[in-house]
């Protein structure tokens, strides 16, 4: 499909120009409208009182003294919540699973700190607050769990007791051929167990929603911060026992969403209780401390992985086996469900077994979040490569070269069943050596005249951007499908109104969609408008997840301004006096004829005239609008190679990162500018995960340690390396345009090549590391390991 | 109900009279008061910037203040920067350099950089990620909101 871009000329603000983004104007004069800001007249404030234990029976809630305070008008608790709402219900559920029902307050035990216990509603939120301090629980504190081995141990405590016999909520095995067979005959294994910590996205905008219900109108309007307004709209009906239709989710701009504004939260459905009840709007906005207990974590997995290679370094086996930790109970999307699929990286791999075990823990629920598993196995994988190469005395560059996967092999599918779409994977592996100068600095040496030693970490990765359709996403049970939806509106402006079910979360889909409209329509960028978010106005679609919008949209997008165009041809041909469209084109602002530039309809003319039904064809229907619904039929697989550059002190431990290299390739770039900042964006969060970022749970009290953003660390503006960006733009076969998803990328390389890099650095140590994050004081710790393995005979 | 305390406050040019209860902190106060709702709330606790305004022209955390705290001082929040129409030259900055994406920062970074370009010191690349680290980022990874106030600053360079 990439001729059609060909085909069509170039447009000022079309396919692959740096438009300026329609987004900025609004954001930069403090003029968006976040949830928060939405501040309705009479509104009632909720707030909510959470368990303070991992895991504790509740014996008796007390809210006498808080209903007695002035401005409170209504308080929840698990009982009538349960009674009156259905369970929350999961988007993406752990195939083979049982359910685990959750309802918006907790029943009769609590399974992570944080838990909704009570929620009130108050004429303020300071009343609210107060109240919840007002109110009287007495708990019962069971023995809990956190670690997420320790909790599939036979002694450990069992938190779904009546669904489950331990805490093992489900095996994912997938594969192909006899791994291990062949892994017991390799010429050499390397395996390890390596530990993913657990972080959490940390959208500056906290979470927020404002409910108000009409009873005469029979009509709830929800305000929610969320990056799927039409599956919250799903979500809020089910556990409310309304109809769709009287549901209306409005999302306006979102302050950051990275997957874990993904569905419902319980405090959605209370708001909206309480708002039905009171009859007046109801507003809640996450305070930080909050956030950090009751919003989705992220990323925490152990992974077993093992290598079987010949002499040579061919790669003859894979195996991982790894453990995810979902919490305490499910979140819409659960822990990440993406390791799998590109277990093996993007290198020949013939035989391949690799098995997710999803556990629960008395933790925060885990979501989704920018990567959602593929940073966590490219960790495990990447750093084996590296002690593989090692060990056989190869060039880490060259052992990679040898396995990869070359262009001609491509489409490919891997043992856990992946189709690789196209791309020149050793390219980009060769493309970042040379960025690096990579052979000078290996002639070089490790040894630096100040003591440090330096050192070189590689990664290549293949990331899967999309979905594989609804069918293979309906064969795992999940709620939502592949499509993305578009409806163009011709207004009496001359200009197209664009309405779209995606919300604007930062990732630029305002613009990205305008410049493919323009692109295949011919109307300039300037006069579309772009409407998104209100389930009220647009058309059901999936929403802003897993790099997907742009791969389903883009097709959406141009078959619904094919439409469009064509019709406006026609009726322009029809008051043209031309017998068909042959030589018609839009240009902008109106229909010219191509070659006569003098003979031009003004498009604000052609949709009058189509909207009032007057000098159009006899056989064309009035009107001028088009929805359109794309679902493309495989996912496309992005990819790259990126390095790392570290100057290690090998008394301390203390490192410094001198460069770093990315070269990727998302297929087709509908906004050079667009891409590049997305790639940033998530390098950002992925160095965040990769060297400070770690939520800590005590292990006595099983409490969270760093819960707020006073020592949980993400990067500042001083805390980034300098960082090199290339790219490679392969076509994807499979999509509108040739176009990839970009939006995750960049999460994924920044853990392996670091501490590929600090490990190269120490090689004289022989240092290893198998966890994140890559802090000095790891590092030092694995050089006095290091040191005391050599000294031990 | 609690006690209403009287403010005189500057805010954006203008003068108000409001009656603030004692612990509203000002963020609060410009937003759900006044209407300012350019001035974003991220944490309440002084660490991430997004409430970020100038106080006297200085950039302060409008989180950490209690509102009656303004009373006989000038306010400046985001929405004083644009003209009635378009964007102001930091604005345009930012907007050119694709400083910006889900934009729940951007006041926050708007605002401790007008308090910069004001200043009048000579600011490095170097300098610049200095002083923006009082305001947190999660979509940009920092470097086009760096570029922007560099070239604001310091004028267009040609290198990069
Ligand atoms: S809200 Fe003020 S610093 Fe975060
Ligand atoms: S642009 Fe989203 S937090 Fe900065």
């Amino acid at each position: 499909m990439s001729e059609t871009l060909e085909q069509t000329r170039t447009r000022a603000n079309g396919v692959g120009a740096a438009a300026l983004r329609k987004e900025d104007d609004r954001l930069l004069r403090g003029d968006g409208r976040f949830t928060d800001d939405v501040d309705p007249a009479h509104a009632l404030h909720m707030a909510i009182g959470r368990c303070p234990f991992p895991h504790a029976r509740i014996l008796e809630i007390d809210v006498s003294a808080a209903a007695e305070l002035e401005g409170v008008q209504q308080i929840l608790v698990g009982a009538e919540v349960a009674q009156r709402t259905e369970p929350i219900s999961v988007l993406r559920p752990v195939p083979g699973a049982p359910q685990l029902p959750y309802y918006a307050l907790a029943g009769e035990v609590c399974v992570y700190e944080g838990q909704p216990v009570v929620s009130v509603v108050a004429t303020s939120r300071a009343v609210a607050e107060d109240a919840i301090e007002l109110i009287d629980i007495d708990y019962d504190p069971l023995p809990h769990v956190s670690d997420v081995l320790e909790a599939l141990a036979d002694d450990a405590p069992v938190l779904h007791p009546l669904q489950l016999s331990s805490n093992l909520l489900a095996t994912n095995p997938q594969g192909n051929g006899d791994p291990d067979a062949v892994m017991a005959a390799a010429h050499i294994v390397v395996s390890d167990r390596f530990r993913i910590n657990r972080v959490t996205g940390l959208p500056m905008e906290p979470r927020a929603i404002v409910a108000h219900w009409r009873p005469g109108a029979r009509e709830l309007t929800a305000h929610v911060s969320t990056q799927v307004p039409h599956l919250v709209r799903m979500q809020l009906a089910e556990s409310l026992r309304l109809d769709e239709g009287d549901v209306r989710v409005i999302t306006s701009d979102v302050g950051g969403g990275f997957g874990l504004k993904l569905g419902v939260y319980p405090e959605d459905v209370l708001a909206c209780l309480h708002a039905i009840d009171l009859r007046r709007p109801v507003k809640w906005t996450e305070d930080r401390l909050e956030h950090f207990r009751a919003t989705t974590h992220a990323r925490e997995a152990v992974h077993d992985f093992a290598i079987g290679a010949d002499a040579d370094g061919r790669i003859t086996a894979m195996t991982n086996t790894y453990t995810t930790d979902l919490g305490g109970q499910n979140s819409p999307f659960g822990s990440a469900q993406l390791s799998s699929i590109v277990f093996t990286g993007p290198y020949r791999v013939d035989d391949g077994f690799v098995q997710r075990r999803v556990a629960l823990t008395n933790k925060t629920p885990v979501g989704a979040y920018r990567g959602y598993g593929q940073p966590e196995v490219n960790f495990a994988r990447e750093l084996l490569m590296d002690r593989l190469a090692r060990r056989l005395g190869i060039d880490p560059l060259e052992l990679r070269m040898r396995n990869m996967l070359a262009q001609e092999d491509l489409p490919w599918r891997n043992p856990a069943g992946a189709l690789y779409d196209s791309g020149d994977y050793r390219l980009a592996l060769q493309m970042v050596a040379d960025a690096v100068d990579y052979d000078a600095l290996r002639a070089a040496g490790r040894e630096r005249p100040d003591g440090r030693r330096v050192g070189i970490g590689l990664t290549s990765f293949v990331e899967r951007t999309g979905y594989a359709s609804a069918k293979f996403l309906a064969n795992r049970g999940s709620r939502y499908g592949a499509h993305e939806s578009v409806t163009l509106r011709a207004n009496r402006s001359g200009g197209i109104d664009l309405f779209t079910g995606v919300s604007s979360m930062g990732q630029s889909s305002e613009t990205a969609f305008a410049q493919i409209c323009s692109q295949v329509h011919g109307i300039a960028f300037d006069a579309i408008r772009v409407h998104a978010g209100d389930t009220g106005a647009t058309p059901l679609n999936t929403g802003a997840f897993a790099s997907r919008t742009l791969i389903a949209a883009a097709g959406a997008v141009s078959a619904a301004a094919t439409e469009l165009r064509d019709k406006t041809l026609r009726i322009a041909a029809h008051r043209l006096e031309l017998d068909d469209v042959d030589g018609l084109e839009v240009d902008g602002d109106a229909v010219v004829v191509q070659g006569d530039p003098s003979r031009r309809i003004p498009l604000a003319e052609l949709h009058m005239a189509a909207i009032i039904g007057q000098g159009i064809p006899v056989d064309e229907h009035p009107g001028l609008e088009a929805t359109a619904h794309f679902e493309p039929e495989h996912a496309a697989y992005a990819f790259g190679s990126a390095a790392a550059v570290v100057a290690v002190d090998p008394e301390t431990g203390d490192f410094e990162i001198e460069r770093f290299v990315l070269v990727h390739d998302c297929g087709t770039m509908v906004n050079p500018t667009l891409v590049d900042g997305q790639v940033r964006g998530a390098l950002a969060q992925g160095f965040g995960a990769a060297l400070s970022e770690e939520l800590r749970y005590d292990a006595d009290t099983g409490q969270l340690v760093n819960g707020s953003m006073l020592d949980y660390f993400v990067p500042t503006a001083a805390d980034l390396p300098p960082i090199e960006l290339h790219h490679t733009e392969v076509p994807s076969p499979f999509t509108t345009f040739g176009v990839r998803g970009v939006g995750e990328i960049g999460t994924i390389p920044p853990g392996a090549a670091i501490a590929n890099a600090v490990c190269d650095a120490l090689a004289d140590f022989d240092v290893q590391i198998s966890r994140l994050p890559v802090t000095p004081e790891l590092v030092w710790r694995e050089l006095q390991q290091a040191r005391n393995r050599s000294e031990t005979p | 109900m609690e006690d209403l305390i009287e403010i005189t406050v500057t805010v954006n040019g203008r003068a108000v009279h409001e009656r603030v209860p004692a612990r509203m902190h000002a963020a609060d106060f410009l937003r759900g008061q006044l209407g300012l709702t350019g001035t974003h709330v991220g944490c309440e606790q002084g660490v991430c910037g997004m409430c970020t305004v100038l106080l006297d022209g200085e950039a302060v955390k409008s989180c950490l203040l209690l509102a009656p705290q303004l009373d006989g001082h000038e306010v400046a929040t985001v929405e004083s920067l644009a003209p009635d129409e378009g964007l102001a030259p930091l604005q345009q900055a930012f907007k050119e350099a694709h400083a910006l994406q889900c934009g729940f920062c951007t006041p926050g970074f708007l605002m401790t950089a007008t308090a910069l370009a004001r200043s009048g010191r000579t600011l490095s690349r170097d300098d610049i990620r200095e002083e923006l680290t009082g305001v947190l980022c999660r979509c940009t990874g920092y470097e086009n909101i760096v570029t922007a106030v560099d070239r604001h600053i310091n004028g267009e360079h040609v290198d990069v």
